[in-house]
């Protein structure tokens, strides 16, 4: 009976498994068909760029423009109002007239008989499933292990196939993206520009041979690039070429300069063709796979219809969860990982893989350790803040109405935004007219540099974070005495335990678990402070503020430099989880009873 | 090393929660050494008595008395009293010994005083294997002889019980129980014990007080208090099952009457209610064969029986009647009777109650006279 209900469910596992595979290959397609399409887009932007600027630079006419974009855009006037729908659009706005350039992204490619191949490989591997679906008997017990097996092939091949799509897909681009640099620059130069504008006009990193001959004057390109040119030369005066240096992939083309000998030096700074593509897509290929394997892990259960059916309720319900802490946690997590083994540059689309460089340099960089040590310091603020917070939980323990009130009001700094608390503290602290320095004043105090001076801010800012977070953890102390029983109080106080014996005996033990959560969840959230440094002191003075995030918001959207960022961002990660494990080690542990 | 006992007297104590009055006007004595439990139904005040004597919670008005001086202004600590709670007490993250010890050590005793009397109470309430625990590993009967033994240490003057034995099964509640009366005659300490178990508190008290609503409503032996109840809510909260009552009411010859019975001589209350405890109750089977009495004596009433309960060294007969609430009587385990005999009954005369519509006790009720039903 069992057996026959088994054969009838296991054409549901095998839909289950075979769209399972079905919508990795539809995850590895559309990444590859994602990041190509994002060239082309990026490459019609620049193009449109090149013509705007073209169209701007002194003595190249409307027809020059024209016959730059060739048909693959338009000038439009001002008037048009914008691009329109799929065109990427740059107004010209310094010359009269003003005008819109117009360009659309380049069609697809010749991407899809991969697809296609991909599609015969799921279907044949879809039929053989359904046909050991329909064998009257309960699949052997290795069927999961082989099909599993089959599955992760079959998506390691899709996640081949569409790498070498992407990366001939995106060379074209880059090939084409060059050419059409080189064109620009040509007819500016043609119309008279000096080789700086022309390169300008081009939008793209330039040399001459004199900057190539001498690194120092490399400002304009890579250094690393730079040099793999000039090893190069000669180059081909007329013809493009690749340039491979640091992981990374460029397209180099040299434009022959009017009554010079000299040439200028055009790079596309391109796309990487080491591992980056290759791996996205072979995560992908491996979760997909993952996915499939958990699928085909459910077939044993095809003999047992009610342990199936709650096994598969119970991922339903823990997939919609599931799903977003995969692509909003997990997620960037892993993808700030990766970007921290890269140089990853904000301006530069070629991010080469280094690595643990970034990790190297981090670790011997002087100022995040000052970062760090900031972070350290103000995280000395939480005990005091717990021991403040303790006091007013103690002193708020019965339920009248001014004392409900003040619970409020000492409550009220943990719902009202970081920004605006900030905001006035930073007004309250101001050295000239701030409240805080004309009260001293008031009673014959000379004025304090609050925020002003590296002596005083970071200890102003830990004052202030007591402050915020007090209420907090008020309330959540509240808790844990109202849990501690009273008959615990009475019976030491029948024992002779004075109020302070009882406070060290009865309250501190009752609150352990309290004060750990406390003490635990504070500490990470005092390593993870940004804001009131961010709106009130940005790091400063003299850096005596920069705590580590804040450091590493600067570092990624100050300079740019992203994976130095994410890098930081592991090493405080670390920091964090090693202090956290601290905790758990010295004092949970010791507390719990053997 | 063991102190005198000490006498606790209670004078026109009152205490008041907002507007629930949890200890009405209580006076009591409880003399030096006795053993006196606190009963009465929740709520009846009888727990916020005893933590008024031990200090926890202060009167709104009247004295307690701790031996020879009154404790108005005397923090618990300094009461000479121990308390043993309901839910035991014992502090979670101290092993055994710690919590025995803990009322010397916040006293400031040595360390070698403690070991020596930890040790010694340990010894006498079988908890030496358990010192090195910690309360969570033990068994419900092992915490409340640790709650007991904590109690014990430090030899006071007066140990208070609420409710000790609630938390037990029940094997081990009788157990605890002799125990209990043991550790008194031992000891021969001042003890008071509050419960709402009736029979926990016949057996254990050498007195009883009886509390409802916040007052006493009679101190006296368990022997008093069940055989000469002061007062109907007395007489129905002590004994199992329940006194019997029926309600009388003065006919036109001024004499009370309700059901069968009719009460000889002028009354001059215009209503009772008479109590008869089930064990004076004698019932035979059939409504004409005359139960085992004084010879020649007619049984006073017959009614059918609803049910039989047996607990094997006694019956309980539920009957129909003789008023509108049926009685129950109880007989020896050899009585023939099932649901839906009739039976007749005789009533012990000299051992009921008669109450006043205030629920005084009047005193016991006369022979009835007028025709038996024939």
């Amino acid at each position: 009976m069992s057996g026959e209900g088994a054969v009838r469910r296991l054409p549901i596992l095998a839909v289950l498994a075979v769209a399972a595979v079905a919508a990795g290959a539809a995850l590895i397609l559309v990444l590859a068909a994602g990041s190509v399409r994002a060239a082309r887009e990026h490459s019609s932007g620049a193009e449109a760029r090149m013509a705007a600027s073209l169209y701007e630079a002194p003595g190249v006419t409307e027809a020059d423009v024209a016959e730059f974009l060739a048909g693959r855009g338009r000038i439009l006037p001002a008037t048009a109002g914008g691009p329109g729908p799929g065109a990427f659009g740059y107004r010209s706005g310094a010359l009269e007239p003003a005008a819109w350039i117009a360009v659309q992204p380049a069609g697809g490619g010749s991407g899809w008989p991969w697809a296609a191949s991909a599609l015969g490989l799921f279907a044949a591997f879809a039929m053989s499933a359904w046909a050991a679906a329909r064998r009257r008997s309960p699949p052997p017990a290795r069927f999961p292990v082989a099909a599993a097996l089959l599955s992760a092939t079959l998506l390691a091949l899709v996640a081949v196939a569409a790498g070498r799509w992407e990366q001939d897909e995106l060379e074209a681009i880059s090939r084409a993206h060059l050419d059409q640099g080189l064109s620009a620059a040509g007819m500016a130069h043609a119309a008279g520009a000096g080789p700086e504008e022309a390169a300008r006009v081009a939008g793209l990193p330039w040399a001459d041979d004199a900057a190539l001959d001498e690194p120092d004057r490399l400002w304009t390109m890579p250094r690393e690039v730079g040099a793999a040119i000039a090893a190069a030369r000669p180059l081909p005066s007329a013809g493009r070429h690749r340039v491979a240096a640091g992981g990374a992939v460029y397209h180099g083309g040299s434009l022959q300069l009017r009554d010079r000998p000299a040439s200028l030096h055009l790079v596309l700074l391109g796309y990487e063709e080491t591992a980056s593509a290759a791996v996205v897509l072979t995560a992908a290929a491996a979760g997909s796979a993952l996915v499939v394997s958990l699928v085909l892990l459910l077939l044993p259960l095809a003999s047992r219809p009610r342990a199936l059916s709650r096994t598969l309720a119970a991922w339903g319900f823990l997939a919609p969860a599931g799903a977003l802490l995969l692509l909003f946690t997990f997620g960037p997590l892993l993808y700030s990982l990766w970007i921290s083994l890269h140089d990853w540059h904000l301006l530069d689309p070629a991010h080469p893989f280094t690595g643990l460089e970034n990790y190297r340099s981090v670790l011997g960089d002087g100022a995040w350790w000052a970062a760090i040590r900031n972070t350290a310091v103000f995280t000395l603020h939480v005990p005091f803040a717990m021991a403040v917070a303790l006091s007013l939980a103690l002193l708020t323990r019965q339920s009248r109405r001014a004392i409900r009130w003040a619970r409020l009001a000492l409550f009220l700094p943990s719902i009202t935004s970081v920004v605006a608390i900030a905001v006035v503290w930073k007004w309250l602290l101001n050295d000239g007219y701030g409240l805080a320095n004309r009260a001293l004043a008031a009673v014959g105090i000379a004025p304090v540099a609050w925020l002003s001076s590296p002596d005083t801010a970071l200890v102003s800012l830990m004052v202030i974070s007591v402050w915020m977070v007090v209420g907090y953890q008020m309330v959540v102390f509240q808790a844990g005495l109202a849990a501690i029983p009273r008959d615990w109080y009475d019976a030491a106080r029948v024992d002779g335990a004075s109020r302070w014996q009882r406070f060290r005996h009865i309250t501190l033990p009752g609150l352990r678990h309290t004060l750990f959560f406390v003490l635990v969840t504070s500490v990470i959230g005092s390593f993870q402070v940004f804001g009131l440094v961010y709106v009130m002191t940005e790091g400063g003075p003299l850096g005596a503020t920069d705590v580590a995030v804040y450091h590493i918001y600067r570092e990624a959207w100050e300079f740019l430099r992203f994976g130095d960022a994410a890098a930081m961002s592991w090493v405080l990660f670390g920091v964090v989880f090693a202090a956290t494990w601290l905790h758990f080690r010295l004092l949970e542990r010791r507390g719990s009873h053997a | 090393m063991t102190r005198e006992p000490r006498a606790v007297t209670l004078r026109a104590v009152r205490k008041c929660f907002g507007d629930v009055t949890a200890v009405a006007d209580v006076t009591l004595e409880i003399h030096a050494g006795e053993l006196m439990v606190l009963v009465g139904p929740s709520g009846c005040g009888k727990s916020t008595l005893l933590r008024l004597i031990a200090g926890l919670e202060e009167p709104d008005g009247g004295e307690v008395w701790i031996g020879d001086h009154p404790v108005a202004d005397v923090e618990p600590r300094d009461r000479d009293v121990a308390m043993v709670f309901q839910s035991y007490a014992l502090y979670p993250h101290m092993t055994v010994a710690r919590n025995l010890g803990f009322g010397l050590s916040v006293r400031g005793a040595g360390r070698t005083e403690i070991e020596a009397r930890v040790g010694e109470v340990a010894a006498s309430l079988r908890l030496g294997e358990l010192l090195g625990r910690r309360p969570g590993q033990l068994s419900g009967g092992q915490q409340q002889r640790v709650a007991l033994g904590r109690a014990m240490v430090r030899d006071p003057g007066v140990f208070l019980f609420d409710e000790p034995l609630s938390n037990l099964d029940a094997a081990l509640r009788l157990q605890t129980r002799d125990e209990i009366a043991a550790l008194h005659r031992r000891l021969g300490t001042t003890m008071i014990f509050v419960t709402h178990d009736q029979v926990e508190a016949l057996s254990l008290g050498q007195r009883v007080a009886v509390m409802d609503r916040g007052r006493v409503q009679q101190v006296g032996t368990p022997h008093e208090v069940y055989r000469r109840p002061a007062n109907l809510f007395v007489a129905g909260f002590v004994g199992s099952p329940p006194i019997n009552r029926l309600a009388l009411t003065r006919d036109r010859r001024g004499r009370l009457a309700g059901g069968p019975f009719t009460f000889p001589g002028p009354s001059t209350h215009r209503e009772a209610t008479l109590g008869v405890r089930p064990e004076d109750l004698t019932a035979a089977p059939g409504s004409s064969a005359a139960p085992p009495g004084p010879v020649g004596a007619p049984p006073e009433f017959t009614a059918a029986v609803l049910r039989v309960e047996s607990l094997g060294s006694e019956q309980r007969v539920h009957l129909d009647g003789p008023g509108e609430a049926g009685w129950v009587a109880r007989a020896g385990p050899t009585l023939r009777v099932a649901a839906g005999m009739k039976v007749s009954v005789r009533v012990a005369w000299e051992r009921t109650h008669l109450f006043a519509p205030d629920g005084r006790r009047l005193g016991r009720a006369p022979r009835p006279g007028g025709a038996p039903p024939s």
